[in-house]
């Protein structure tokens, strides 16, 4: 870990717990004393619009954005976001993403045309090779529940073995965080995220 | 280190806790430190979560909190709490403190008693709001104190400092946010709370009466208390200096974290000079600085507000060292900063390249830029809303023009809605309906929530019925304030503190206010929704339609208490 930290963008939907996962990171971070600088979007974005966090773990960091070209792993929750969001990668950023669109209201609209998954896939292999896709959504909802998408994201991202923070207090995180009736739905979840991520 | 799982942990956590805390519940606990009495707020983002961390534990507490149902009102009620020698705080949007201005100039005036702290939150980038003021002039116009955090521990801090400096000159304090500090999480450590400290109140009319004969004296002493405040802001802990070199930065706030990132993305050292106190500025430790660097560079989020004084500052102190920001175009005016941005500016100051990589990234993004289409927010799956606006386009035939509002409902105006043909600020709809219903013969609709129609739709309504403009105005009650995470508001029942309490009725009021066609509909009941609205424009004066519904996304206890209500 250099002086800017290990350095996180969530990027996805409002409404698809952007802030749920980026919490959960955070607050797993700090359990192991870790200094952590979160910046979340609140407020109108949160209505079905774009929503990214950055998450900054360690180091001697300040900003509360992240640096364009400087993020070590981009959890996009949904592939445009994820795609929106790769201006912060560089060639070893991880990219761990959902592959299953939700379709804008701009598309449904007629006003534009939703990308192909080569696309977007192809845009950003421009910036790095370490691609992570998963039909995040199919295995959340195997897991319990569509709304634990993100969760499976977090277990992908915790199965490429980067994240400074140890599984277990990942783990603890969710468990602390997320709501009661959905704990077993979200640990599943975990689970899937990380094997279908595993090589 | 430690999550806040809950927010009694705000009023639990001892001296010297580390919590992982928002910008905004580190101003919570700050005012918890403080012994603050009174907190009071009208929701809006990037502020709400300053009293809602407040309001779930202000029973605890021993504090009192509420919603007031506007800023101005919230300023007024947290001075009048002031004034008798408690610590009060308010907090508001950016826009909310021009709701609030009216009382704000003139109680600088008056001064107050017990610290009184506003907390204002600006939202640079619009990420949730019709404007992106920069509420320091608001500081300088109104001749009060203002101090400005970097992150959230600094806001903790500051709000102490806020309370201290507000109690020695008797003025209201500004604390300064922006959203990249109100919406950053960071570590936080607690400090000791203080206890409460009663006070009573002391008649003395001669101050608070604000007749001309006193306003006059009010302004003279309002001047001595700021040239105070100048030889405090002097000393004050919270401006710093870092680093050396001949380069030199001048910058506050959350612009200062841009800047320590942007030196080192371009490997250049400065010397930064790093201001808490934005009003007034620290004159002579500025002087002095400016005479230890051969060039400075001014970095700060919006409007030119330190570089101007800075260039006054110099030319006064008779310094000629260059001073670079915004005037000569290095900056941008608008929009938020971030290290990239602040880089740019500084690489053309000192001539140093930007890294290859960052000018990689943002070559390659330009293209992926390109395919990533847009998503703008929208109307949720379920809103109540989106029945309302439809039944607007097929009783009108998509004919009328819609003076719309602040609030999610502002969302409606795109397609395949398309209701909303003018949105300003809060309550603006009803003004401009009524006007533009007197220059055109289609049918003028306005659009309001109904937190916003307590905030600031009835003297318009007043006006309207009076002077009898011609328009439907269509009150969306959702039963909640959605749009800043659903506050309780007069039409719910329910204050911040939880005390159930008598709802003040939307149609009540619209005929207290001299409405003769009221109508109340579920804009579910589409036929129904569609008559009123067809029925309300066939009216003679102004007419309203309520279209009430809860909130899609209303929690369980609240959608209990709805039912409750309409049933």
């Amino acid at each position: 870990m250099d002086s800017s930290g290990f350095n996180i963008i969530v990027a996805g939907v409002g409404g698809q717990g952007v802030i749920l996962a980026t919490e959960i990171l955070g607050n797993a971070a700090i359990r192991q004393g870790l200094g952590v600088i979160i910046s979340e979007i609140h407020g109108m974005a949160q209505r079905g619009g774009s929503v990214v966090s950055h998450v900054r773990i360690g180091g001697d960091a300040y900003s509360p954005t992240i640096t364009e070209g400087t993020a070590d792993a981009i959890l996009g929750l949904e592939p445009v976001e994820a795609l929106r969001a790769v201006k912060f990668a560089n060639s070893d950023t991880r990219i761990v993403m959902n592959s299953k669109p939700t379709i804008p209201v701009t598309v449904s609209t007629g006003a534009y045309k939703y990308p192909t998954l080569e696309e977007i896939m192809g845009q950003c292999r421009k910036f790095t090779e370490h691609i992570i896709a998963l039909d995040a959504f199919k295995i959340a909802e195997e897991a319990g529940s569509p709304l634990v998408l993100n969760i499976v994201l977090v277990g992908a991202l915790a199965a490429t073995g980067l994240l400074p923070m140890r599984e277990e207090d990942l783990v603890r995180a969710i468990k602390r965080h997320v709501p009661e009736k959905l704990l077993s739905a979200n640990l599943r979840a975990f689970e899937a995220g990380k094997n279908a991520a595993l090589p | 280190m430690y999550a806040l799982r809950d927010p009694h942990l705000l009023l639990e956590g001892k001296p010297g806790d580390k919590y992982l805390l928002l910008g905004n519940e580190a101003v919570a606990r700050g005012a918890l430190e403080a012994g603050v009495h009174i907190v009071t707020m009208y929701p809006g983002t990037p502020a709400s979560e300053i009293g809602d961390a407040i309001a779930q534990i202000a029973n605890v507490a021993g504090v009192y909190m509420e919603y007031s149902t506007n800023e101005k009102v919230a300023l007024e009620v947290a001075a009048g709490a002031s004034l008798v020698g408690e610590r009060a705080l308010t907090a508001m949007k950016m826009v909310g403190l021009n709701v609030a201005s009216d009382t704000l100039v003139t109680l600088a005036y008056a001064g107050v008693r017990g610290g009184l702290v506003i907390a204002s939150a600006d939202d640079p980038d619009c990420f949730s709001s019709q404007n992106e003021q920069d509420n320091r002039y608001h500081a300088l116009l109104a001749n009060i104190p203002c101090l400005e955090p970097s992150n959230p521990q600094e806001a903790r801090e500051m709000v102490l400092s806020a309370f201290e400096i507000s109690e020695e000159l008797q003025l209201p304090v500004m604390l300064r946010l922006v959203t990249r500090v109100s919406h950053t999480r960071g570590v936080v450590t607690f400090g000791q709370v203080r206890e409460r400290q009663a006070g009573s109140f002391v008649r003395d009319p001669k101050r608070l009466v604000m007749v001309p004969q006193n306003a006059r004296g009010g302004h003279v002493t309002l001047l001595e208390k700021m040239s105070n405040a100048s030889r405090i802001v002097e000393k004050s802990p919270h401006n710093q200096i870092f680093e050396a070199g001949s380069l030199g930065l001048i910058t506050s706030g959350v612009s200062y974290n841009y800047c320590v990132e942007a030196l080192r993305l371009i490997g250049v050292t400065a010397k930064i000079l790093k201001l808490g106190t934005v009003n007034p500025l620290p004159v002579e430790l500025i002087s002095k600085f400016l005479r230890t660097v051969n060039q400075v560079a001014v970095v700060e989020e919006l409007e030119p507000f330190l570089e101007l004084q800075v260039n006054a500052i110099a030319h006064r102190a008779a310094s000629d060292v260059r001073i670079l920001g915004k005037l000569d175009g290095f900056f941008p005016r608008h929009g938020e900063f971030s290290t990239g941005i602040v880089a740019e500016g500084l690489s053309k100051i000192v001539g140093k390249p930007l890294p290859q990589s960052y000018e990689e990234a943002l070559k390659k993004a330009v293209q992926a830029d390109k395919l990533a289409i847009p998503r703008p927010p929208m109307l949720c799956p379920g809103c109540p809303h989106t029945a309302s606006f439809h039944a607007i386009r097929v009783a009108t035939g998509g004919k009328a023009i819609v003076a719309t509002d602040i609030g999610c409902y502002a969302l409606g105006y795109q397609p395949p809605l398309c209701v909303g043909d003018v949105m300003i600020s809060m309550g603006a709809s009803v003004g401009l309906a009524a006007g533009l219903s007197k220059a055109m013969t289609d049918p003028v609709i306005g659009v309001v929530g109904d937190s916003t129609f307590f905030h600031a739709s009835i003297p318009g309504l007043v006006n309207a019925a009076y002077n009898e403009h011609k328009f439907v105005y269509v009150v969306l009650d959702n039963m909640t304030t959605a749009m800043t995470g659903h506050q309780p508001h007069p039409g719910t029942g329910i204050t911040a503190m939880g005390k159930v309490a008598k709802r003040i009725g939307i149609e009540e009021i619209a005929r207290a206010c001299g409405i003769k066609f009221v109508k109340v509909v579920d804009p579910f009941e589409f036929k129904n929704a569609v008559s009123a609205i067809q029925e309300a424009v066939r009216q003679e004066g102004p007419a309203v339609v309520v279209f009430r519904r809860p909130c899609a996304e209303l929690s369980h206890g609240n959608k209990v208490m709805a039912k409750k209500i309409l049933t």
